[in-house]
């Protein structure tokens, strides 16, 4: 026993330095200019989707919670960076706190007003949230009504700038989700998955665990959403708010696998590649992409990575609990 | 001896469909109490009453002296009110010993750290540590009862509710389940036991009550309920000729 928790540390230890050495690569790539403009993007978008995918798959994929109005937090954290920075005048930073509180507070709320729903009916109802927030921003004088505002930043990020936060926070993302899923609410969490009632029989506090995968997902989606709003530039509720995010994410995690650690990773690389592709083909990118969805969904019902952990008996970034370690 | 449990006058179902009717009944402390009765008289809807699944819609429910009628279900889990189900709910995306840890952990209170020797010491209890790797999906059925019965151990239970543990399996295994029942009893468990076969109540149990339309119909020495004239025709269907 003693062997293995050694290996097992050891083996942790070269994980960790193998992925330090990875993303300092990546960010001295980004600042040195090695990265073009247009690969740039393309990894800011992969960073962004799966940030956003990372949490939505917390939420689906593990407290049991499938939401159709996440775009409720990216449309809000959009407005909250525009506020802060071109109203306000205050800097990325305070945007991103700010953007990540504010949806956590409309996670809390949204949490205790509809979590006493189940399955569609919990789905439905978070769309039906997203849409009359639209409602409200598109009426509200304050954040100039259907015009939409713009972000502006005094000096305005570079793209690596804006990458290396998107990296940084598509990495925290990955982190805090490992980190939750290690901790003894995590082992609650994945009974929940299989079967809520049971896990409550024994203890699981299923509505305390759904609350706060909850405020974690509207928190990082919020600050993911703030950076892909400062790299967007501008924001109207017809955007910031649409059901096409939602779509999107909900794409992105089913084709990579849900449940997995690495599907809504995977996920977002194949979405934004594919999208790259297909944007020479307009009109096509939707069919193309339902098509994808489709055939995924019937070959590998787990997704690439799920239909792959079942395949070959390996799990990447496990949680699970060995009996003897 | 002393009551652990109380149900006062208990109305519940689902919805707007009532179930439990006016259920009334005590359990004494360390004793095992069978409970039998038709199909649909209300025996699994008392467990759910009983671990906060369904709300009573009037009574009262008393547990250790505590009345629990409104606390959560979580809550009577770390109260020390331990459940099996009918047909076996194994976690089956974990493997049979996180089965029980999350039990440890979130029923007992434990950090994982404590509950893992507790976890293996439950396995070995129930018979299961040789498979506590495998995923739960995996276990036969008579193993899948047994990990019911180690995960609602793993709450660290005063009191345990085991739902028809002995249904399907065959005689041989029916006898293990009685011993493991025992060693249960002998270990201070008080244990509410749903069952229909009629030898397991004889053998096994202490009390027997004959539940019937969502009511307790009769409750009293196990031989003495079950060759009861009310009894035999309400729950075998037994009519007597004179």
């Amino acid at each position: 026993m003693i062997k293995n928790n050694a290996r097992s540390k050891t083996s942790t230890i070269i994980t960790i330095v193998v992925l330090a050495i990875i993303v300092a690569l990546i960010y001295v790539l980004a600042f040195t200019g090695v990265f073009s403009s247009n690969l740039m993007r393309i990894l800011l978008n992969i960073c962004l989707y799966a940030s956003f995918a990372v949490m939505w798959n917390l939420m689906a994929g593990y407290a049991g919670l499938t939401s159709l109005g996440n775009q409720a937090f990216i449309g809000l954290a959009g407005y909250a960076c525009a506020v802060m920075c071109t109203t306000y005048g205050f800097g990325i930073w305070v945007a991103m706190l700010v953007g990540g509180l504010v949806c956590a507070v409309l996670a809390v709320i949204l949490a205790f007003a509809l979590m006493r729903m189940r399955g569609m009916y919990f789905a439905v109802a978070t769309w039906v949230a997203a849409e009359a927030l639209k409602t409200a921003f598109q009426n509200w004088k304050f954040v100039k009504e259907g015009a939409g505002m713009t972000v502006k930043i005094k000096p305005y990020p570079t793209n690596a700038e804006i990458f290396a936060l998107a990296f940084g926070c598509f990495i925290v993302c990955m982190v805090v989700v490992y980190l939750l899923l290690k901790s003894k609410t995590g082992l609650g969490l994945k009974a929940m998955r299989d079967d809520a009632d049971a896990a409550s029989s024994i203890g699981v506090n299923i509505f305390g665990s759904r609350l706060l995968c909850y405020v974690v997902c509207g928190f990082l989606t919020g600050v993911a959403g703030v950076i892909m709003y400062i790299s967007k530039g501008s924001i109207f509720p017809g955007g910031g708010f649409a059901i096409d995010w939602t779509i999107k994410i909900v794409f992105i995690v089913i084709i990579g696998g849900i449940g997995t650690a690495a599907g809504p990773v995977l996920g977002a690389i194949i979405y934004t590649l594919l999208y790259e592709v297909l944007a020479q083909f307009a009109g096509f990118t939707n069919i193309v992409l339902g098509i994808v969805a489709i055939v995924v969904i019937v070959v590998l019902p787990k997704g690439i990575i799920g239909s792959l952990e079942n395949r070959f008996k390996f799990e990447i970034l496990s949680q699970r609990r060995k009996s003897l370690e | 001896m002393d009551n652990i449990l109380t149900f006062k006058n208990v109305d519940g179902g689902y919805g707007r469909v009532k179930i439990l009717h006016d259920l009334s009944f005590e359990v004494r402390k360390g004793e095992v109490l069978g409970v039998v009765g038709p199909n649909g008289c209300g025996k699994t809807t008392m467990f759910n009453a009983l671990i906060g699944l369904i709300t009573p819609t009037a009574g009262e429910i008393i547990f250790k002296g505590k009345n629990i009628t409104k606390v959560s279900a979580n809550d009577r889990a770390r109260m020390g009110i331990g459940r099996t189900y009918q047909v076996p709910r194994p976690f089956e995306g974990m493997t049979v010993f996180e089965n029980v840890l999350v039990a440890c952990c979130h029923g007992a209170g434990m950090t994982e750290h404590a509950g893992r020797p507790k976890a293996l010491e439950i396995l070995k209890l129930t018979g299961l540590y040789e498979k506590r790797e495998i995923m739960a999906g995996e276990l036969t059925l008579l193993d899948r009862k047994r990990l019911e019965i180690a995960r609602a151990l793993g709450t660290n239970p005063e009191l345990l509710l085991l739902d028809e543990v002995a249904a399907g399996l065959v005689e041989a295994e029916v006898g293990e389940v009685i011993d493991m029942v025992a060693d249960l009893k002998a270990a201070g468990y008080t244990i509410i036991w749903i069952e229909h076969v009629i030898d397991v109540m004889l053998k096994a149990t202490d009390r027997v009550m004959c539940m019937s339309d969502g009511t307790d119909l009769l409750i009293g020495e196990p031989r003495e309920v079950m060759e009861s004239k009310i009894v035999t025709e309400v729950y075998l269907g037994v009519e007597d000729d004179e």
